[in-house]
């Protein structure tokens, strides 16, 4: 080693660092020593084991015994008769092409939608209500061909059939062009196929027989009709007829033969139905009526009123219907709350609006006119001479004087007696060339044929039709079919009386109303007959209105009434009077009504 | 024969159960003919599974409820033979070993036309409480064999493929005009109906 050369030495190692230029060579001393593990010998050794012996000691484990237990399941059995209408209903089905036609599409109404039957609240027998219950949905019946339609009922439609065919006693007050009638029958229909009714009378107003019968046959072909009508001994046959399933009857007919069987006493036919449906029922609102009287006289298994104005003047209206299909239920002197909460379950009521979003509209327009000069002298002197005469006889005044001066003036408001002359006409005259040039059909009312009758000479050049109690009823249903199709035909000149109710006029997109009704629900009615279901566009309403008339007074008055006909309606019944009152008619002519309480209009 | 008599000779079961809360279960059972007019409805008082029952039959206990003791029960008071037993609750299937017709879970409403095949089968009540739903990208529930008849999608059990068979034959003609998961939701209302006491 050379020199300040270090030098680091382990046991068995060196190391020479790159730059050290000084190693100091140290010797270390490490002693090692050697020791032995016994892991080997271990495993070779055996492992000791002792054996020691026990005694028991101790009580045996307890157990438990569980019992499971079989649930009893407790059961109630309900069996509804297997419908004997539907083997019969099926032959019928089968020799109808017509009956049993698919559903079509292109109505409202959602197609998976399921219209159930609930039973109603009077119904109490659980097994009574469990067989409504557990009916099928409407759609299904349909659907498997049970029952076929020409077109697909509107969803409110089928609500209404299901609300009629489990009720003894129901009011289907929809408001008119709603499908009063296509219900019924379609409910009617559904209970003869299913067996549950057998014989159903129709009763309506005459004007409206041919009507029932044509729906009929349109929506529920297979069911044979007759008509009660001819001479006594026909009508009495037709009365007995067995086996026929719907007769229809109109009111003024059936008062007659129940004068009849009155006085024959016990000679008198037996009858029965199943179901009798009274449409237009407001026609026995007044109880002591012989209408109602007769309506009540049959005797029924289930009764159903069809009306759009179930309230047109009073809370006794209602009464008087109900007394047709639950007497006692209401009466009179009972709170119009009470009246509600009873008949909430009764009576079914929709309106155009609630279930049609897409029902064109009804335009309003009041035409007021100025009488003409002429018109003007001759409704002078009437009113004058009226007043006076009304006044001369104080307090020996009755209603009746005072109707006779208001219908004497209006008559004046439409034309001139000693000329002819008729601001209204004039007014319409226009009106009506401009419905002709665009190819559109209007409807006019009045409340006499005799203004109907002079329109009809007036208006010559539209080629004007006329529905009126003048004219005969074998001729009124081509006045329909022609009114309908013919391009030429369009004016249908239409009384309130014949034609207010129960027709289907949609082809007319104007409605004049040359006079004005009482009552704004009979308007309604009329304005109804071209806003209803297949309207196709809006419908205008023209009021003719002569200014500074009684018209115009009558007119006040009755916007007040509509109003408050809406206002009744729109609070689920609280049914006041809306006709015009004692008090109020007097009123016209600056009256004050005689002390002694009379009838009111 | 017209199609109509030929269907109302078709008599159909449709067996559900529906869970009331504390009152606890109840039963129903609804013979229709072909016309799905309403020919025998049974249906149960409540019946509440012991606790022992509870702990001892673990995951057995609803088929042992649902289909030997109620479905049972109900299925041995009627009075008339049936061409199915239709429910659209799985658990009631475990009635198939005790009755000698076949038995078939609804799975689903019929399909809209609209609605594609591989679309998961919602009917248009699929949302009715107690309704089987099926999504086919999720298989089929175990032990289930599915299958369609018209617009319905069906399972019969695993061990039942005879059962599918049956059903097709003896329900396929117009099972594409009957909606097979409807009459379940009237025997829902009818049980509420009892369950409220009318009597």
């Amino acid at each position: 080693m050379r020199s300040g050369e270090r030098l680091v030495r382990v046991r068995g190692l060196s190391w020479h660092p790159p730059e050290a230029p000084t190693v100091r060579r140290v010797a270390l001393e490490v002693p090692v020593r050697p020791f032995i593990t016994g892991f080997n010998r271990a495993l070779g050794r055996g492992v000791p084991i002792r054996f020691r012996r026990l005694a028991w000691a101790g009580q045996p484990p307890r157990s438990v015994s569980v019992a499971i237990g079989s649930t009893t399941v407790r059961a109630r059995t309900f069996l509804f008769a297997q419908p004997q209408g539907e083997e019969a209903s099926s032959a019928l089905a089968a020799s109808h092409p017509r009956a049993a036609m698919p559903t079509q599409p292109g109505r409202a109404g959602a197609p998976d939608r399921a219209t159930r039957i609930r039973p109603p609240r009077d119904i109490v027998k659980l097994e009574d209500r469990l067989h409504y219950l557990l009916q099928p949905p409407l759609e299904a019946l349909f659907r498997n061909g049970l029952l076929g339609f020409p077109v697909r009922p509107f969803t409110y439609q089928l609500e209404g059939i299901a609300f009629l065919y489990p009720r003894h006693s129901a009011v289907l007050a929809d408001e008119m062009g709603l499908g009063k009638t296509m219900q019924a029958i379609t409910a009617i229909r559904l209970l003869l196929r299913l067996g549950e009714v057998h014989s159903v009378l129709v009763v309506c107003p005459k004007p409206l027989v041919a009507n029932w019968r044509r729906e009929f046959e349109h929506w529920a072909p297979e069911v044979p009709v007759v008509v009660i009508q001819g001479q006594p001994a026909r009508r009495q046959w037709l009365w007995e007829l067995a086996g026929v399933p719907v007769k229809i009857a109109n009111y003024e007919l059936l008062r007659r033969d129940w004068e009849s069987w009155q006085s024959a006493g016990p000679a008198a036919p037996a009858i029965h139905f199943d179901l009798v449906v009274l449409d237009e029922s407001q026609r026995i609102k007044n109880r002591a009526s012989v209408s109602s009287q007769a309506v009540r006289s049959i005797s029924r298994s289930r009764s159903w009123a069809l009306t759009g104005t179930p309230v047109e003047n009073s809370l006794e209206d209602l009464v008087g219907i109900f007394e047709f299909l639950a007497p006692g239920l209401l009466s009179p002197r009972m709170r119009p709350s009470a009246v509600g909460q009873t008949i909430s379950d009764y009576v079914l009521r929709r309106t155009k609006d609630q279930v049609f979003d897409d029902l064109p509209p009804r335009l309003y327009r009041d035409a007021e006119v100025e009488l003409v000069p002429e018109q003007r002298e001759s409704y002078r002197r009437a009113e004058k001479d009226g007043v006076l005469r009304l006044s001369a006889l104080g307090e020996g005044v009755t209603i009746q004087h005072v109707f006779e001066l208001v219908l004497r003036l209006k008559q004046i408001c439409n034309f001139d007696p000693a000329t002819g002359a008729s601001a209204k006409l004039e007014r319409l005259e226009a009106d009506l060339e401009e419905v002709a040039a665009s190819g559109r059909k209007a409807l006019v009312f009045s409340q006499w044929v005799e203004t109907l009758r002079q329109l009809a000479v007036r208006l010559s050049r539209f080629g004007p039709l006329e529905y009126h109690g003048g004219v005969p009823p074998s001729r009124r249903e081509e006045v329909l079919r022609r009114f309908r199709h013919s391009p030429e035909a369009t004016v249908l000149l239409i009384s309130y009386g014949a034609g207010g109710v129960g027709l289907n006029l949609q082809c007319a997109s104007y409605v004049f109303l040359f006079d004005r009704w009482w009552n704004p629900a009979v308007e309604d009615q009329a304005i109804s007959r071209a806003h209803r279901i297949g309207t196709a566009e809006a419908v205008t309403i023209t009021r003719l209105l002569a200014v500074n008339t009684i018209e115009e007074r009558i007119q006040r008055i009755l916007e007040e009434k509509r109003e408050l006909f809406e206002a009744l309606f729109a609070s689920a019944g609280s049914p006041t009077r809306t006709g015009l009152s004692q008090k109020e008619i007097f009123s016209l002519f600056d009256l004050a009504p005689p002390s002694a309480t009379r009838q009111a209009a | 024969m017209s199609v109509a008599k030929a269907s109302r000779e078709v008599t159909l079961g449709f067996l559900t159960v529906v869970e009331h809360g504390a009152d606890g279960l109840f039963g129903g059972y609804l013979v229709l003919n072909g016309l799905g007019r309403p020919l025998e409805f049974h249906c149960t008082e409540p019946v509440r599974p012991s606790r022992a029952q509870e702990i001892l039959y673990g995951p057995t206990l609803r088929p042992f409820l649902f289909g030997e003791q109620i479905g049972g029960a109900l299925v041995n008071r009627s009075k008339r033979p049936v061409a199915a037993v239709l429910t659209d609750q799985e658990p009631v299937l475990a009635l198939r070993t005790a009755v000698d017709c076949p038995m078939a879970l609804v799975l689903a409403g019929p399909q809209r036309p609209e609605t594609n095949v591989g679309d998961p089968a919602v009917g248009p009540s699929a949302a009715s409480p107690g309704r089987c739903r099926f999504d086919p990208a999720h298989g089929a529930p175990a032990g289930l064999a599915l299958f369609t008849l018209g617009t319905h999608r069906l399972a019969v059990l695993g061990g039942s493929s005879e059962d599918r068979h049956l059903i097709t034959e003896r329900l396929g003609d117009w099972a594409h005009s009957f909606d097979l998961a409807e009459p379940f939701q009237r025997i829902r209302e009818a049980i509420e109906e009892a369950r409220q006491g009318g009597s």
